[in-house]
């Protein structure tokens, strides 16, 4: 079997080996990966862009250099969130700007306020189509996480 | 042999994009670079009257090319500004009227939708919540995930997120 044909089946040994390389294409999909964000914490990547669509993964609030949750509560974690966010989508040749999609997981509606005062710092014009719902235990004990769709212009 | 030929083309259509990016540099090429093939806008923001306003800062759907992501919206009354009151079964079908006029702005219908989540309070509300949902996609409804929350803001029982695919 060539490589091409390991790619036509999605084989996961090829995506996990070439996205060492910071970028890899399996089939249609690229898969985004960037040391500025927080490595996945289990079998799923940061991002996917097929075309000039990319499919962010969950982020937290996760700091990259301790690998854990930032302390502060909802506002800084709102922040560090949508940082990754952000570095996911520059890999992928995208910004906030081009967001048009969001889910928001909060363990506590009663900072959703708190988070929409960080939220919209980061979503000041023409801000993504949200989605946002409270649930009981997000991983890592995050209080919040957030799951972007973007529309790359290239 | 046709492992080739996809590779061939990858490399073609690589090739060509190396004189555009070149030349795509100026501020009015990242403008030009916001429209798509048609002088459609890459990314469009849908409002429609018949909403009530985002109870936060986020769009009530945008479209961008032939596909519209539609917020999550919940059973609020735009005339009232609040979530209907009779439970579940009024609080759907409002829901899905939101939905329905957001859609309408992209020239769209709830045919359209492809792709849906339902987040409830209460999944033993389910069967009730699928029978207000039959009525409006009655053919070839979308595939849809559903799964029950904690908690949905301004004390919704219901919220739904769709994705279309309009003409």
């Amino acid at each position: 079997m060539t490589d091409d044909a390991h790619m036509e089946l999605g084989d996961p040994t090829l995506a996990t080996r070439a996205s060492t390389t910071g970028q890899a294409s399996v089939g249609q999909k690229t898969v985004l990966k960037t040391p500025d964000a927080a490595a996945p914490i289990g079998p799923y990547s940061q991002g996917i862009k097929v075309g000039n669509l990319i499919f962010v993964a969950g982020e937290k609030g996760v700091d990259v250099r301790t690998g854990k949750v930032v302390s502060g509560g909802i506002g800084a974690e709102t922040r560090q969130t949508l940082e990754n966010v952000k570095a996911i989508l520059e890999q992928g040749g995208a910004t906030l700007d081009d967001a048009v999609a969001a889910t928001v997981h909060m363990t506590d509606l009663g900072e959703f306020e708190s988070m929409n005062e960080v939220f919209a710092e980061y979503f000041r014009k023409d801000p993504p189509g949200r989605t946002t719902v409270q649930v009981t235990a997000l991983p890592g004990g995050a209080r919040v996480e957030i799951t972007v769709i973007a529309v790359a212009s290239v | 042999m046709i492992n080739l030929r996809r590779t061939f083309l990858r490399q073609l259509s690589a090739a060509a994009a190396v004189p555009l990016a070149i030349l795509g540099l100026g501020a009015d090429h990242v403008r030009a670079a916001t429209r798509q093939a048609g002088g459609q806008p890459r990314k469009r923001v849908l409002r429609s009257s018949r909403l009530a306003p985002p109870i936060g800062p986020f769009s009530q759907g945008i479209r961008t090319g032939n596909t519209v992501y539609v917020a999550g919206l919940t059973g609020i009354d735009v005339n009232t500004g609040k979530i209907v009151t009779g439970g579940i079964v009024p609080e759907t079908r409002q829901a899905l009227e939101n939905i329905k006029a957001l859609l309408a702005e992209a020239g769209g219908t709830l045919d359209d939708a492809v792709s849906s989540v339902v987040h409830m309070t209460d999944l033993s509300e389910f069967q009730q919540m699928n029978q207000v949902y039959a009525e409006y996609f009655p053919t070839a409804p979308p595939g849809r995930t559903t799964v029950q929350v904690s908690a949905i803001p301004a004390g919704a029982r219901v919220e739904i997120t769709v994705v279309a695919v309009v003409a």
